[in-house]
């Protein structure tokens, strides 16, 4: 059972054939599973543009890493910024499972870091077509049973850890 | 026409006054690493950073205050606690460090696991052995208060409290505490001079300790081994906690010495009570681990005058005006001259 599901999504950006034709401003996104209405980012053009992939970062980049007190989605009130260790966690995932041997069968993944040899910050790239919407999947099934909760439950801090799974958890994203 | 151009530069004219007074670079000082575009100061800011400061409310149990560990009598630090001490007397592992000079650090902590001066705060409010709350809970408290919600006001020119303003604030006001009024900096600035013996342990200082606390900060904000035997019920490794990285094994941040006077006991885990016993340990204390600090792989020599010239001259590091400045002190104007909370 899964208990939190919270990531950020930043750096949006549209491309043409691999050119960039559009940047979101001030593009950083708290996306919450059990807040439908932050699943949904609309972006504006005052001007046509024709794209055939969408391109984000999954996480928080490590100049804004180190910039300081932020507002917005990136308030530390939000849950996702470390305090014992400044940094933000990219992508936070709790819940139970039986084959998880920790105290209440219960996994964490707060998974983070933006400082060599542990940067965690993930770049995808998606094809699309030009439309008025675009559906992004997250496939966290897919993610999940690729694990092995029994071994790996808990992941708290920049490691190798963390930039492992981050890599597998930017795998995991689609569009239809 | 001309009375437009005249009213601007009026306007430029006070700012760049109103900005000098609020914070100001000594003189042959380095430019400060804190990125006060992001936080421009203001009186109000300041103010409310050090309501926040001296007050309890940032705890889970209301006692505990930023102060409490760092007060400014002892130069902001927790004096006669080896050991820094916070909510239901829990013990923490690390000695509180002195607070000054901050907008000149490029991290905090022993092991410099906060990367910016605003981030600091959230590390002892969320601490369990320090302030034991959130910064949630903190943002919470302060939202249901009507003497913070006129204070968030005036800096803010909005009353709600958020993570970001909370934290800036206090920010504000610990970038306002400089210390750069000694006898050394007045002798610096050829006010006043040496005596013989302050001379002589000057030179010994420039010898044998300035490459770690160079001038004028007296410290290079890195981190080093100092050769201290490892407490076995601590086990701290120190920076490799933060970067994993076996180099950076017992490596601690190199903290100022000025106000060295006040801010007893000394080292990471505040194992020594004097200076006498800090100079004895530079001199015939060294452990030596792979990854000693060069400047420590042979020994310094002083003879028992020699050393007692060296705590002389740091002595000379201490700050009257810095630890009893009215503006850095419980500001019980504001506390007590509105009432209810």
């Amino acid at each position: 059972m899964i208990t939190t599901l919270k990531f950020y999504i930043s750096q949006m950006q549209f491309l043409f054939d691999n050119k960039v034709v559009y940047t979101e401003h001030n593009s950083y996104h708290l996306i919450d599973a059990s807040a439908p209405e932050t699943m949904l980012l609309s972006q504006f053009s005052d001007k046509a543009i024709h794209y055939n992939a969408i391109q984000f970062q999954l996480g928080i980049d490590s100049l804004t890493n180190v910039a300081g007190a932020m507002g917005g989605d990136l308030d530390p009130t939000k849950g996702m910024y470390w305090t014992w260790q400044s940094g933000y966690i990219n992508f936070k995932l709790e819940g139970t499972s039986t084959n998880c041997p920790a105290r209440n069968h219960e996994f964490q993944f707060h998974l983070g870091g933006y400082q060599a040899p542990f940067n965690a910050l993930q770049t995808i790239i998606l094809k699309t077509t030009t439309k008025q919407t675009i559906k992004i999947y997250f496939d966290i099934e897919k993610y999940i049973k690729g694990l092995d909760l029994a071994k790996h439950f808990s992941v708290m801090s920049p490691n190798q850890e963390a930039v492992s799974f981050s890599k597998k958890i930017a795998e995991s994203f689609y569009t239809e | 026409m001309k009375k437009v151009v005249l009213v601007l530069f009026c306007l430029i004219f006070t700012a760049f006054v109103a900005n000098n007074k609020l914070f100001s670079v000594p003189d042959n000082w380095p430019q400060p690493v804190y990125n006060f575009s992001n936080n421009p100061l203001s009186e109000n800011k300041i103010l409310l950073g050090r309501m926040l400061f001296y007050d309890p409310i940032l705890s889970r149990n209301n006692i505990i205050s930023c102060a409490s560990c760092h007060s400014p009598f002892s130069a902001f630090t927790h004096i006669d606690h080896a050991l820094s001490h916070g909510i239901n007397d829990s013990i923490g592992t690390r000695n509180s460090p002195a607070l000054m000079n901050l907008a000149w650090q490029k991290s905090f902590m022993w092991d410099g696991a906060i990367n910016n001066l605003d981030m600091q705060a959230l590390a002892p409010i969320t601490h369990t052995a320090e302030m034991g709350s959130s910064i949630n809970a903190v943002v919470d408290k302060l939202n249901a208060s009507a003497m913070y919600h006129e204070l968030f006001f005036k800096a803010f020119g909005d009353s709600v409290a958020t993570g970001e303003k909370t934290l800036k604030a206090i920010s504000q006001f610990m970038i306002t505490l400089i210390s750069s009024n000694s006898k050394y900096d007045k002798v610096i600035r050829k006010e006043v001079a040496f005596t013989e013996q302050e001379a002589s342990g000057y030179k010994l200082f420039q010898k044998n300790c300035s490459s770690c606390h160079n001038e004028p900060l007296f410290t290079t904000t890195d981190f080093a081994n100092n050769g201290l035997a490892v407490d076995t019920t601590l086990n701290d490794i120190g920076r490799m906690k933060i970067t994993l990285n076996p180099n950076d094994s017992l490596k601690f941040k190199i903290p100022t010495l000025r106000n060295i006077e006040y801010s007893y006991p000394y080292m990471h885990d505040g194992r020594f009570k004097r200076l006498s016993e800090v100079v004895n340990h530079y001199t015939s204390g060294i452990t030596v681990t792979p990854t000693l600090a060069k400047e420590l792989q042979h020994p310094i020599i002083l003879t028992a005058s020699e050393k007692v010239d060296v705590v002389a001259f740091l002595l000379t590091l201490t700050d009257q005006s810095f630890v009893f400045n009215p503006k850095f002190q419980y500001p019980k104007e504001v506390f007590f001259g509105k009432g209810e909370r």
